[in-house]
């Protein structure tokens, strides 16, 4: 059954699943979109602030959008977009291989936003890696669909 | 010939506060909407074309964190040029955080995005010895001359080791 808005509560918790970054993926998100050294080239991310090969914080934050909307999918929860970031913290960088998961939380809903239909929710979101250290931390506002009211007649 | 670790950049010192630079354009196609919402925002509106029009957006939109990867492909690209003159190899950090990300309009296929950057704040502050904060508020705009987009974020710099203290 369709999870509206309505259906929402700020409080609810719940966990994402989880994602593996391959070396390829880092590589191919590097050279589309962030083509520094450290995101390309193992020699030079072993010399740079990162120490290691590392994928882009914006190959992350995407990461981040890819977990939850699975997430909300599967509570069948109607997504209409995603309207701000109020604040975002990269914390690690994110290497070869590890596996990201988020926790999510609702602190806040309100019956308005930018897209006729839809009302938002606040969310705080960690991502962590597989030793359970957070990678990035998150506040975000997302669009949910509203229930429409019955038709009177 | 070894690969450098960095992109060259300016001394923390030397980027002054108050520049402002616009930095770039792209246009964004249908296919690569549908490319990156496939990989990381798997919504109709992001990745089918016939869906999205039963869907608020009523067409296809670009995934917000598509305009932010574009914002730093188009950064990486400029960033050599505001070192130009630069003589020896300086380093330029990560990204410590954002605030205030806001996606304020839809970005369609054909829409063409130009991003604009200025410095607003260089904290008193010393990261790990040697890394300075470079506060910057970037927006971006479509060819109508809308606000789509805009942020905050905080870059690490490589502060002068000869500056004074």
């Amino acid at each position: 059954m369709t999870r509206y808005w309505q259906d929402i509560q700020p409080g609810e918790q719940f966990e994402t699943g989880e994602l593996k970054l391959s070396k390829q993926d880092i590589l191919e998100f590097a050279a589309e979109f962030d083509p520094q050294p450290y995101h390309l080239d193992s020699d030079a991310a072993a010399d740079s602030i990162f120490g290691g090969l590392c994928a882009s914080g914006w190959q992350v934050a995407a990461l981040m959008m890819r977990l939850l909307t699975d997430a909300l999918h599967q509570q069948a929860v109607p997504v209409a977009g995603l309207a701000a970031v109020p604040a975002m913290r990269w914390k690690m960088p994110v290497f070869v291989d590890d596996t990201l998961s988020a926790r999510v939380m609702v602190t806040g809903s309100e019956a308005t936003s930018r897209l006729s239909g839809a009302g938002s929710l606040d969310l705080d979101v960690v991502v962590f890696n597989q030793h359970s250290k957070p990678v990035i931390e998150l506040s975000t506002r997302l669009l949910v669909a509203m229930q429409e009211p019955a038709n009177a007649d | 010939m070894q690969t450098r670790p960095y992109i060259r950049s300016r001394w923390f010192e030397d980027i002054p506060l108050g520049e402002f630079h616009v930095f770039g354009s792209h246009t964004f196609s249908e296919l690569e909407i549908i490319e990156f919402g496939r990989k990381y925002d798997p919504e109709v509106y992001h990745t089918d074309p016939e869906a999205a029009l039963d869907t608020p957006y009523r067409g296809l939109v670009a995934p917000g964190w598509q305009l932010t990867a574009m914002w730093m492909k188009l950064m990486v690209g400029y960033m050599e040029n505001f070192a130009r003159g630069v003589q020896d190899g300086r380093r330029n950090g990560a990204g410590m955080g954002l605030q205030d990300l806001e996606w304020f309009l839809p970005v369609r296929p054909g829409h063409t995005i130009t991003y604009t950057y200025e410095v607003i704040d260089k904290p008193d502050r010393v990261i790990r010895d040697c890394w300075g904060i470079i506060k910057s508020r970037n927006e971006a705009f479509n060819q109508y001359n809308e606000r789509v987009m805009g942020f905050t974020i905080d870059i690490l710099a490589e502060r002068n080791p000869e500056s004074p203290k």
